[in-house]
Formats: C-alpha cells, structure tokens, sequence
C-alpha cells in the first residue's frame, strides 16, 4: 500500500552555514553576531528531541542528510512522499523583529527548494512562513507557489493571537489564492511572542508542556470556526500537525451546542460549527493516543465520523516518532488506506498509483 | 376531537409585542402579538422543558457575510431562559434547527421535541384558546 508521511523533520547540521548564503547582506551579517536567533520555548526533554538511532552515520544532527533521511526512513518503510517540515525554523514567527523573521523564512524556503525538494521527487515541502507579518508571509506564498513541488503553508502553532482572527486572514487568502492548506505545528508554545503554552500558566516541565499542547490547536480551530475563516475561504483546509485527535469529539460537541443557543454572534456561520471542522480541518496522527483498549481509539474517530479528516504522520526523526508498521494497530482496514495516504494524496494533490486489486 | 374554549385574555390586553403566560386548567400557556396576530405555546421549551414563554422578546443579527450584521426580525424573536434557543415567534421555528418547534403544525406527525398546538380565537371581547377536551 503506498504511504504518505505527512510530518517529517528536516534539519540542519549547520543552520548558520545552510542559510547564511539566502540571507540578505544585512541579515547575514546580523547572523554572524548572534547566530539564527529564534527564541527558544525553554522546556527540555530527558529523552533529546532528535531519535539516537536516527543520527547520520556522516555526521551531523538526525534529520539533517537527506540521502541517509530518504535511506532510513522512506526505503525502509516504503514511504511514497515525505511532507518536510524543517526544523529550528518556526520560531521565525515568534521573534520580537518581524523583519528578521521575514529574512529567514524566506531564506529557509529558499534552502529547502534548493538542497531538499531538488534532490527526490519524494520530498515535498512547507512554505513556512512568519505568521506575525501576514502581509509578507502572503508575499512570501505567493513567490513559493510558483513552485509546485511547495504543497502547503506552515507557521508555528505558538501566538499571542487566535488564528482565526481577522489579522491573520491575509495568509488564508493568499494560500487559498493557489489551493494551498494552511498547517501549524506545536513546538513554539511560550517562546518569544507567543502566549504561555497554556492560559492557565506556565508548564513547569517538558512533560507537562508536552502533554498539553493539543489546547493550543484546540483554542485555534475553535478560533478559525468562529470567525468565520471557513465561510470567507471556502476551498481553504487547515491541518494541525502533531497536536492529537482525541480532543475532537470534545470540542465538536460543545461548539454545537453552544451554537444552539449563541448563533447571534456569529451569524456568519451558516452551519453547525462541527461540519464545519469536518470539511476543513485535519490532523494528523503523530503521536497517536495510546489508550489501554485500542478499539477506544477507534470509537474516537467514529465519533469524530469523518475519516477523511485524519492524516498519517511519524515526526520522523524525532523522539516520540510512530512507526508505520505497529501505527493504528485497531483500525479498520477502508479508514487505515484513508490514513495512510488517500487523505493526504487528496489534500495535497499528489499522484499515486492505485495499489493493484488483492486476487485480481 | 373535541375542543374546547378557554378565555384567557380581554381583546387588545396584549398589544403588539406583548405577551401574557398564564395557566390553563393545568397547561402553562403562553400568548404572544406578534405584529398584530395573536400566537400561542405550550410554556416548555422543546429542548429541555424550560419555561421557554417568558424569556427575552427581541430581534436578532440575521445571516449576514463575515463581520457584517443585518438586525432584523424585532420582536418575532423568543429566546428561551436556559441556554439562549431563538425561537421564531411566527412559526415557532427554532433558528438553527427549524426541525425543532415550539409549535408544530405537523404534530400530530409526531416529532417528539414539538409542542403541543394550541389554537387562538378572538371572539367578542374575549381571546380564547381551544384544547382538546
């Protein structure tokens, strides 16, 4: 069955010598005084965030080679396309100078398309923008889409404000302009200019943070929903990569029926909040909720009642990756082929042979 | 079925806008003016039996694009204590799901979240209800 990895780390071994070179002179000389500055979230993990075993044998951090990447991840588990999903970057949104982040997305989509995207024809790549400019990150999709090989947006899941806010609406317009789904990714929950990682306070330990991330997503396609975001764009699709799926059910709920009896203030809405997320949203599966019984997890997405919202990811190299060969092990065979790689061939518009009939 | 007539207000106590909850026998009733004509509901919301006939009168923002609002509907606008439900006030039709009513014509049909009918008669100087016997 072919597979789709919607959630691979790409990085750098040497990010201040990778992205000097597409930097401006001023940047890079900025650069050459304080490194590529992108404020840290802070929390520490006892297990690393790169995966031992995934450390290129020629040196350098695990993710960072992209023949030994393509060798040791999508050789050995048959994997027909990696979304990549870079690495040390999505800070770029939650620098206090938006004009640095500016420079430096643009100078990561640069080194992307030319040492990543030019190498396999397997790899396909974010268009990371910084979300805390969206006038320039709508420019900097533009300049990006003209390359096809680019088949979604990304920002940091982490901001002092809501996505679905009428600040942010120039990114949605410009990814809509040219198909593109619009993706965020945890990781930046309380560094810099984002907002604690939670609004009750600050985690105090990677654990902690860890375990709660799924709010933020939460928060964010509460916020997408509300504001209409799905009614102003209609074709546009948003993915919150690694932040859980078990929540859904939960939030689908308590938006219906609050919408019941608060539907004035929003009266832009022009269905249940939850066939809303239906139809526009998806996440992915990394790191898949592990309960006691599998088959609960399995009653989760018939809650949730739209396979088609669910993507197939491993984060790849990271510590908390999941295998495609033991992910889902509870799930029916017609949902797991969705999962897998239909959704994702789907959303992204990628080419796949039909696998050939069993016995035919 | 039998019916019977219950007087339940003089002509002209509930103006336009107005509305009078009242017992009937052992049925809570409420009569609205609705622009001039005269509606009456069971006193029990479809959704969880509140009494739903003396919430908030009033318009609301009507299906409009993204950040622009249209006020419309004033006074045809039930909005029920618990939980906030808007209710038609001309159909009885809840606004997000018109399935759900306060009055159903097609009740006897049966949906089980509908209230029972009641129709109003002016006759003289009385309003009326009829109840089946």
């Amino acid at each position: 069955m072919p597979l789709i990895d919607c959630d691979v780390h790409n990085a750098f071994a040497d990010v201040r010598g990778e992205l000097r070179p597409f930097l401006p002179r001023l940047w890079q000389d900025f650069a050459d005084r304080h490194g590529i500055a992108v404020p840290p979230a802070g929390y520490v993990s006892p297990v690393g965030v790169q995966r031992e075993d995934a450390r290129p044998p020629g040196g350098g951090i695990a993710g960072s080679d992209p023949a030994y990447l393509i060798r040791d991840h999508l050789e050995r588990y048959g994997i027909s396309y990696a979304i990549l999903t870079g690495s040390h970057i999505l800070g770029a949104s939650n620098h206090f100078d938006p004009d640095w982040g500016n420079a430096l997305v643009r100078a990561y989509n640069e080194n992307l398309a030319a040492r990543w995207l030019s190498l396999s024809d397997r790899f396909r790549g974010s268009i990371i923008i910084n979300h805390s400019d969206p006038e320039a990150a709508a420019k900097e999709i533009h300049r990006c889409a003209a390359d096809s090989r680019f088949v979604q947006v990304l920002m940091a899941s982490g901001s002092n404000r809501l996505f679905g806010q009428r600040f942010f609406h120039p990114i949605y317009e410009a990814a809509a302009a040219h198909g593109l789904p619009v993706a965020i990714h945890p990781g930046t929950e309380g560094a810099g200019t984002a907002d604690t990682p939670t609004p009750a306070g600050r985690p105090t330990r990677y654990f902690e943070w860890h375990n709660i991330v799924p709010i933020n997503a939460m928060a964010h396609v509460n916020s997408l929903v509300c504001e209409g975001v799905f009614e102003k764009f209609p074709g546009l699709k948003f993915i919150a990569i690694e932040c859980g799926i078990a929540w859904l059910p939960h939030l689908m709920w308590r938006m219906d029926k609050n919408y019941k009896g608060l539907r004035s203030q929003v009266p832009w809405l022009k269905r249940l909040p939850s066939e809303y997320i239906r139809e526009h949203v998806r996440v992915t599966t990394q790191p898949t909720e592990e309960p006691e019984n599998p088959k609960h997890l399995v009653q989760i997405f018939e809650m949730i009642g739209a396979p088609e919202m669910i993507l197939f990811s491993s984060d790849y190299p990271h510590w908390d990756f999941d295998s495609p060969k033991v992910a889902l092990p509870a799930v029916p065979a017609d949902w797991k082929e969705k999962i897998l790689w239909r959704n994702a061939a789907a959303l992204y518009g990628l080419k796949l042979p039909e696998p050939a009939a069993i016995g035919g | 079925m039998a019916m019977r007539r219950h007087a339940v207000a003089r002509a002209g106590e509930i103006p336009p806008g107005g509305r009078k909850v009242l017992m009937v026998g052992k049925l809570s009733i409420g009569i609205f003016n609705v622009a001039g004509e005269l509606k009456a509901y069971r006193n029990a919301c479809p959704h969880a039996g509140a009494p739903v006939c003396v919430g908030r009168i009033s318009g609301t923002s009507l299906p409009s694009p993204v950040y622009e609002y249209a006020y419309g509907l004033e006074g045809c606008i039930l909005r029920c204590p618990w939980h906030g439900w808007e209710f038609d006030l001309r159909s009885g039709e809840h606004l997000v799901d018109p399935a759900t009513k306060l009055k159903a014509i097609a009740v006897a049909a049966g949906p089980s979240e509908s209230l029972d009918p009641v129709t109003v008669e002016t006759s003289g100087d009385e309003v009326y209800v009829l109840l089946p016997q």
